[in-house]
């Protein structure tokens, strides 16, 4: 690892000690005074600290609400006793709003000696008709009086165990939090989706990886199942009601209504096939094409590959490679899957779809000049009908990183939003579109998973 | 709305953080290794599908091949072998509208699986596969042919049954009563009445299982007879269903009650060993060695070892492979000791795998 790049694991080990105490506050003001538009390209970029939750060190969740508007995640994971806080963009001020203290709002406050509400990941989910954002917690952080916390460790610890993914139904209209319940107990919800004509969220247990159904009318919660070891990152929704997502070994998983069961498909989605046999090759992030005829997809894997999946068609989809979203590399070595990634994909005003992925120094692959950043964040746009993809823009911290974009989405006046993972404290990324590219109610028709 | 920064309550350099963060770094099988198997040969064939897969009943013939059963939307049979050029685990095929295995008994000359669907339990017989084929080659064989034998006890589910020495029968238990099987003809006989709870353990000579109260019935095998009330169960909270292990050089058997409490019991009288870490205890099996291993604890089940001679009880952690498959473990329905001193843990789990464990050897004793 070059000087100046970071593995996330080494990362939240520095952030927790630096949320210890030893977090240099001017060092924070600094950054945030610094958030201002760094670019003046046709995309400009903006960061948003969440400098009001200092603890937080990132951004696991960005949705557009059913109003419109963006929300996001400030987690702190790495913080003995960290909180999360939802928080969303005030386009009047330019500026976040903080909406509450999740921990508070479900009881479970980050002293509580067990393992703390610190996240929200991938589990923001609309609710249209009414204007209610679901979100459901995710686990990691740790009890405040323990430097980590393992979900295998304490899982019979009654004292420490995590009390369970609360589930909290937000009203954007009113900004009140009409009421929560816990989703999973004992486990995180790894990502979350909302099939509103059904009135059900899906939700992935971590760490059992486990597939939940929660029904929204009789607030009762079944157990599909366990579905692999490793988490996809993503669920998403088909015409028919059908629930999607990914295994281990890089197949497609399929939950259908009329038969309660989980499926697992022939073949595989996309991977390496010179070097990779599929394992790994999980979802990452989904983002549906406005027509509804398919999606398009990351994975959490080495070389992350786009795919786009056509699964209305056929008895299982067809899946087509887009190839590699990051650059060629030593396939010899095992790469940081914090250096290695893609996220963020979500379709612009413009019927194209926009994505982050990073890129990095590598003496042999991409010698970049020592005056450029050791890891970047480059928003892509890939036009679904040629398939050509074109660097738009790259994400610039002040100080920090911007290459580990978790969650992108575009609010209702047609501009991108990304939430990064890694700085402390983290935030969130605006990239203005250039008004050829904007439409109003540009997130609709509106994704229904985190 | 401002936050101060959280300070956190412990001291980094204390003993007691040092210990769990130790901990914390050995909380995946401390000692020996786990290979998780899956049902199937590996990029050769498809798996179990993952609702049907879910082990629940394994037994292992003088072969070392080992036979089990899954639970779950179908029950599958299958038979696996892991030693010479094998390193298979290959599906025998489903029983119609069943959809959980109770038990599966290596006989003499065949195999014989207990299933259950909603009318009842029923016995399958499996003629045993050549499973000792190049697997690595080139191999040959025709899918087997499950036999059905029939309903145990009409209307009543097959909660266990065991294989006698001989291997020649089988006797078995439903909710109320016990039957045998002849292995040979398939004939199944009910023996009488007697309550079917938790597993059934094959001492020396007498099958034991759980009677009412704090009992165990003993079936005789060379008279056929069935004696209720016949052993009392040792203090101890016997509100669960008994699970047991055989020791094949001493005939001791294992079980636990509820609250984790291991015993070994000779057939006249029970010795407490240890107490596992966790409750309820699931599945053990014992090594040549005389140590006992299993699972103990529900959701997300810990591995430990119990020294039968000293008692004393090791906490070895979640189960978890790096080989063959990468994935963890946390539900186990059954164990066989294996021929050469490993163990065989079937996974009743979705995408259920069998999990071969290597214990760590230990020192020879003078």
């Amino acid at each position: 690892m070059g000087s100046g790049q970071i593995d996330r694991r080494t990362f939240m080990k520095v952030s927790g000690a630096l949320a210890a105490g030893l977090a240099p506050a001017a060092a924070v003001a600094a950054e945030a005074k610094a958030a201002k538009a760094l670019d003046e390209t046709p995309y400009p970029v903006k960061w948003y600290p969440f400098t009001e939750h200092p603890d937080s060190d990132t951004c696991w969740s960005l949705s557009v609400g059913p109003d419109g508007r963006i929300y996001a995640a400030a987690c702190a994971e790495s913080v003995p006793g960290g909180v999360v806080k939802p928080v969303r963009y005030n386009e009047q001020r330019d500026d976040l709003d903080y909406l509450f203290n999740l921990a508070e709002k479900v009881d479970d406050p980050g002293d509580s000696g067990r393992a703390s509400q610190c996240k929200i990941h991938y589990s923001f989910a609309p609710s249209m008709h009414d204007g209610v954002l679901y979100m459901a917690t995710h686990l990691s952080g740790p009890p405040i009086d323990l430097p980590v916390y393992s979900p295998w460790y304490s899982w019979h610890d009654a004292k420490r165990c995590f009390r369970g993914s609360a589930l909290l139904a937000f009203d954007t209209r009113t900004d009140q939090v009409l009421w929560w319940d816990t989703l999973i107990p004992k486990e995180g919800c790894r990502c979350l989706l909302h099939d509103e004509e059904r009135g059900l969220l899906y939700a992935m247990s971590y760490p059992r990886d486990h597939f939940i159904i929660y029904d929204l009318r009789t607030r009762k919660r079944r157990d599909i199942g366990r579905i692999s070891s490793i988490n996809p990152q993503a669920l998403f929704l088909d015409k028919k009601h059908r629930v999607w997502t990914s295994s281990d070994y890089g197949r497609l998983v399929r939950y259908t209504p009329e038969t309660d069961r989980l499926e697992i498909s022939p073949g595989l989605i996309a991977h390496d096939p010179n070097y990779q046999t599929g394992w790994h090759s999980v979802f990452y992030d989904v983002a549906p094409s406005p027509d509804g005829e398919c999606v398009y997809a990351s994975t959490w894997c080495p070389n992350p590959r786009l795919m786009r999946i056509w699964h209305n068609q056929g008895d299982w989809p067809r899946v087509e490679d887009l190839g590699p979203a990051t650059q060629p590399r030593d396939l010899s070595f095992p790469i940081d899957m914090y250096d290695d990634h893609c996220g963020g994909l979500a379709f612009g005003g413009d019927g194209k779809l926009y994505y982050v992925a990073s890129r990095w120094r590598d003496a042999k692959y991409n010698p970049t000049p020592e005056s450029r950043k050791q890891n970047e964040g480059v928003v892509w746009c890939l036009d679904p009908q040629t398939l050509k993809r074109e660097e738009v823009a790259r994400l610039e911290h002040p100080t920090g990183l911007a290459h580990y974009v978790s969650r992108g989405a575009v609010d209702h006046n047609g501009d991108l939003f990304f939430g990064h993972v890694g700085n402390h404290p983290s935030g969130i990324f605006k990239v203005s579109m250039p008004a050829d590219r904007k439409r109003k109610n540009a997130h609709l028709p509106i994704r229904m998973w985190g | 709305m401002t936050t101060m920064q959280t300070k956190p309550k412990f001291d980094p350099n204390s003993p007691e953080i040092k210990a769990y963060l130790n901990d914390l770094g050995n909380q995946f099988v401390r000692e020996g290794t786990m290979v998780a198997f899956p049902t199937c040969l590996p990029g050769m064939t498809t798996p179990i599908p993952l609702d049907e897969s879910r082990i629940t009943a394994l037994d292992i013939n003088s072969d070392g091949h080992v036979y089990g059963g899954t639970s779950g939307q179908q029950a599958h049979i299958f038979g696996a072998a892991f030693h010479h050029l094998t390193g298979i685990v290959l599906d025998a095929g489903t029983v119609a509208g069943c959809t959980s295995t109770a038990a599966v008994c290596c006989g003499a000359s065949r195999v014989i699986a207990f299933v259950n669907g909603p009318q009842g339990g029923r016995a399958v017989a499996l003629p045993y596969i050549r499973l000792a084929e190049d697997w690595i080659q080139e191999w040959g064989l025709r899918p087997p042919v499950l036999q059905e034998l029939g309903e145990c006890v009409s209307g009543e589910q097959v909660v266990h049954a065991i294989a006698v020495p001989t291997r020649n029968t089988i006797v078995g238990v439903t909710t109320k009563h016990v039957f045998t099987v002849d292995v040979e003809t398939g004939q199944i006989n009910v023996v009488g009445e007697a309550p079917g709870r938790g597993h059934l353990a094959m001492g020396r000579s007498a099958v034991f299982g759980q009677d009412d109260g704090t009992q165990l019935w003993r079936f005789d095998v060379a008279s056929g007879r069935l004696h209720r009330a016949a052993v009392h169960l040792p203090d101890g909270e016997w509100t669960a269903p008994l699970r047991w292990a055989h020791n094949r050089d001493s005939g001791l058997l294992f079980t636990a009650d509820a609250a984790g409490q291991l015993f070994s019991f000779d057939e006249s009288k029970f010795r407490l060993l240890g107490k596992a870490h966790l409750a309820p205890v699931g599945p053990i099996a014992v090594t040549p060695d005389g140590r006992l291993f299993g699972f103990c604890g529900a959701e997300m089940a810990n591995l430990f070892c119990c020294d039968t001679a000293s008692g004393s009880v090791t906490n070895l952690g979640v189960a978890a492979s790096v080989l063959e498959q990468r994935r963890y473990g946390y539900q186990f329905g059954d164990a066989v000791a294996g021929r050469d001193g490993e163990l065989i843990f079937g996974e009743d789990d979705n995408g259920g795998h069998l999990w071969l464990y290597f214990p760590k050897i230990t020192s020879i004793r003078a």
